[in-house]
């Protein structure tokens, strides 16, 4: 579903997908970021600010809905 | 006349405090370049804030996007592959602390960088996993509390952390 979205907002969001368990990386980001929990969305703005967490398994819906309130 | 003679010999006396301290400072300053930096090799994380925080080149060997991702504030992001290329024109006399996702990378970029002729090169133990110091990501700023760094594209950025299973 994300691959998809992913394809869909090409050019407007950049998606950056960390598989926690074999990227480390990513473990470390999550950490920054206090992600305690997979799956975890985090929808950062163009100027870094965060303007959305959803923990847990999220329908295409819901996170379009935030795709499209980034800025 | 008393103390026309006594004037020479403060002289002296002060020249010789002053070569004294001269000579007690050279040897401050030698010792304390000695002590300043550790052998080269293997550094854990104290030892590598040390060097950090003596301005010694931090390069992390990683990939841009990786390096994006989180870095050690000072790192100059050189991916391995390119820094056969990169080094040529660095001072091989200048300390080099390198570091990677977990150690081994960083281990090829060590044993290049000794090879091409550099004298003290660290390799950062374990890597930025290991790493328990401060960690900006993106290609510039500081992340702060509810914050990171502006994406290098200029777009904002879904961030999802998963696992397999």
């Amino acid at each position: 579903m994300v691959d998809g979205l992913k394809k869909a907002y090409e050019g407007r969001v950049e998606f950056k997908l960390y598989n926690v368990e074999k990227d480390a990386t990513g473990a470390k980001l999550a950490n920054q970021l206090g992600a305690q929990f997979v799956p975890t969305f985090e929808f950062v703005n163009a100027d870094g600010t965060i303007a959305k967490e959803i923990v847990g398994e999220a329908s295409e819906s819901q996170l379009r809905q935030q795709l499209d309130a980034l800025q | 006349m008393r103390l026309l003679r006594q004037n020479p010999a403060g002289g002296h006396r002060r020249a010789r405090a002053v070569l004294a301290a001269l000579a007690v400072t050279a040897i401050l300053v030698t010792a304390g370049c000695g002590d300043s930096l550790p052998p080269a090799g293997n550094v854990d994380n104290a030892a590598a804030k040390s060097l950090a925080s003596k301005g010694v080149r931090i390069i992390d060997v990683r990939t841009a996007s990786e390096y994006e991702a989180g870095h050690i504030p000072q790192a100059e992001n050189v991916p391995l592959d390119q820094l056969g290329a990169a080094i040529g024109s660095w001072d091989s006399g200048k300390p080099v602390l390198v570091y990677c996702a977990v150690g081994d990378r960083s281990v090829e970029a060590m044993r290049m960088l000794t090879s091409a002729g550099f004298k003290t090169v660290y390799n950062l133990q374990g890597g930025i996993v290991a790493w328990d110091g401060d960690v900006t990501s993106g290609s510039g700023g500081s992340k702060t509390a509810g914050t990171l760094s502006p994406s290098a594209s200029g777009l904002p950025v879904l961030y999802e952390f998963y696992t397999d299973w």
